[in-house]
């Protein structure tokens, strides 16, 4: 769009083969709207940064300092030490997404090398009729699910987040992808010189696999770690609150909450996504585009 | 539900593959099958039970009047008539459909712009840094970035009045007025989606030949020209994908509006889903609650398959 006017602009001579309509010009707008872009994409993170360094009565000083103006680390000492148990919180969550992660990188993928490297009848319905789970909200599930739990004496224990959590099909899809990417010789080879299919899986392909795995693993411990709904519903006690129920507990109503010590804890909060972000960025995003553009 | 990994153990394969007549090679295609199950057991298993039953379950409480004490009544589809005559429903399906629309046209408007000057030849090293900081939003719980933005909106404290009333502007209710609420709402969903879509767009940017780019520049077609004709025809398959995602996650909108606003003032921000929860587990009606739900269920159902349908017939055009 911003790139209509551009070729108006004379292109420079002898600068390579194809730069003939892209000119510097152009360029320099780009990166000037990509700037801007970026800065308010990571300024709401550094607001939260600096203020989680401030004694609270600085915390909303105009105009906003951006930099940090004390290195004062008591907020973090208030915020797991108030009245919302911030490190029992956190320990949930772990253990929830822990165990989500874990059963979702046993089950995903052995299901999805079934579908694409094993023969059996109604291979390709049952795994239409999965795909087709994706198409249900949660929120239509909510209701029988929360009186399932209830049924089973689950509401309010961690057990009814990880039992769901521990399978889905969307890491079947992404593995079976992966898998049916795999030379079918590597699998008859395996199964020439006698491993059974069970030897063949654990032994040839999930090794194979384990870029795929991991990257499964990290998105559901994501997954996990960032969910709201389910636990805001089955959950009812700060006891078992995961962290993002106890830091909207924390922040109170109309956030009346102490807004430094708020932003300590969500700056804790955030640390497990700015690992993953800088570990496994370049993972995550190539599996999650490689559905939509390749389809 | 692991449990089945060891059973898989089956008798080793007989020593030669090919020796055996064909009783011997059902066997083996027996045995196949049953490893199929086997493997994918606990998925089928996990399905039926957290997805199918309950989808299933949702559908019969649709049809009934239920309030968790006494058991379910069948009453038809008394539950889908009352719809029409629910005001609250009307207000908060009206405040969803237009964060819907906002987030089609805002999310995969900036993403697209973003993307289209991200694919331009920058240093690797700009690329990266502008491609992460677009998409580390994405990566945090809403929850967490909601937090974050409705102490930015504060009317007297926050940053984003200060900015405005330093250049001159008049302060901003952006928490609790009934516009201005909607807005919040939909500034922090695009600010935290963006990042995933521009990824989507970058992605089939690069799978665009650049000789068929170029051959258009040698006709003498200019920059619009060649991205109305020839880059948005090729990265329409993105498009489709990335307008279905944004409108069945519009569609489900909820803890952004927890945080900034709980619904208000009034029912002025209030999502459908805030409205199921509300009807569901603070007054218990669950019947009512369920054929709502039910409504939603089908809205994104159609979306994916009218996705599912143009994706197909796009491809077939190729």
């Amino acid at each position: 769009m911003s790139n209509a006017n551009v070729s108006v602009l004379p292109s420079r001579p002898g600068t390579g083969k194809t730069v003939r309509r892209r000119p510097g010009v152009g360029k320099s707008v780009s990166v000037a709207l990509l700037v801007i872009g970026a800065v308010g994409m990571i300024a709401p993170f550094l607001w939260m940064f600096t203020t989680s360094l401030r004694d609270a009565s600085h915390a909303y000083d105009l105009p906003p300092q951006w930099l940090p103006t004390e290195w004062d680390w008591s907020n973090y000492a208030g915020a797991v030490s108030g009245p919302v148990p911030i490190l029992k919180n956190m320990f949930n969550s772990a253990v929830i997404a822990i165990a989500v992660s874990i059963g979702m990188i046993i089950t995903a993928p052995m299901a999805g090398y079934a579908f694409a490297k094993l023969e059996f009848p109604g291979r390709n319905s049952i795994f239409v009729g999965l795909l087709s789970s994706l198409m249900v909200p949660a929120q239509v599930t909510i209701i029988p699910l929360f009186l399932l739990m209830r049924t089973f004496g689950l509401l309010d224990n961690p057990l009814s987040l990880i039992l769901p959590g521990i399978t889905g099909a969307l890491g079947v899809f992404l593995l079976r992808q992966f898998f049916l990417g795999l030379p079918q010789e590597i699998i008859d080879a395996a199964r020439m010189d006698g491993a059974t299919a069970w030897q063949t899986y654990r032994l040839i392909a999930l090794p194979l696999a384990k870029n795929a795995v991991s990257t499964l693993g990290v998105i559901t411990f994501l997954g996990s770690w960032n969910a709201y709904f389910a636990p805001s519903i089955f959950l009812n006690s700060t006891d078992t609150a995961t962290l993002p129920l106890g830091l909207v507990l924390m922040l109170g109503p109309y956030g009346a909450g102490n807004v430094a010590q708020v932003m300590a804890a969500t700056t804790i909060a955030i640390a497990p996504a700015l690992i993953v972000f800088l570990v496994a960025q370049r993972w995550i995003i190539a599996s999650l585009t490689q559905s939509a553009v390749k389809g | 539900m692991t449990l089945t990994a060891p059973q898989t153990q089956l008798p080793p394969a007989p020593p030669s593959g090919r020796g055996g007549g064909p009783g011997h090679r059902s066997a083996a295609r027996r045995r196949e099958a049953l490893t199929g199950y086997m493997f994918t057991a606990p998925t089928v298993i996990g399905f039926l039970v957290f997805v199918l039953g309950p989808l299933v379950a949702a559908l019969y409480l649709s049809l009934t009047k239920y309030n968790i004490l006494t058991a379910p009544k069948f009453v038809g589809l008394d539950n889908y008539v009352r719809m029409f005559r629910d005001e609250r429903l009307a207000t908060t399906y009206g405040n969803t459909v237009l964060y819907v629309g906002a987030a089609v046209v805002l999310i995969n408007g900036f993403a697209l712009l973003f993307a289209v000057l991200i694919n331009q030849r920058l240093p690797r090293a700009l690329t990266y840094v502008f491609r992460s900081a677009y998409f580390f939003p994405y990566l945090v719980a809403l929850v967490y970035v909601s937090i974050i933005w409705q102490a930015l909106f504060q009317k007297d404290t926050g940053i984003l009045n200060y900015y405005i009333t330093a250049m001159g502007g008049e302060r901003i209710d952006w928490l609790n007025s009934s516009e201005f609420s909607k807005v919040s709402v939909i500034i922090v969903d695009t600010w935290r989606n963006v990042g995933f879509a521009m990824l989507i767009f970058v992605a089939a940017l690069q799978e665009v030949p650049k000789d068929m780019v170029e051959a258009a520049r040698m006709d003498g077609a200019n920059e619009w020209q060649v991205f109305r004709r020839i880059t948005l025809p090729m990265i329409s398959q993105a498009t489709f994908f990335n307008i279905t995602i944004t409108i069945i996650g519009a569609f489900q909108i909820y803890e952004s509006i927890i945080v900034l606003t709980r619904g208000g003032p009034g029912d002025a921000s209030r999502s459908v889903v805030m409205y199921i929860a509300e009807v569901a587990f603070n007054k218990f009606d669950m019947g009512y609650a369920s054929a709502i739900a039910v409504t939603l269920f089908v809205i994104i159902m159609l979306v994916t398959l009218v996705q599912f349908r143009l994706r197909k017939s796009w491809v077939n055009n190729e």
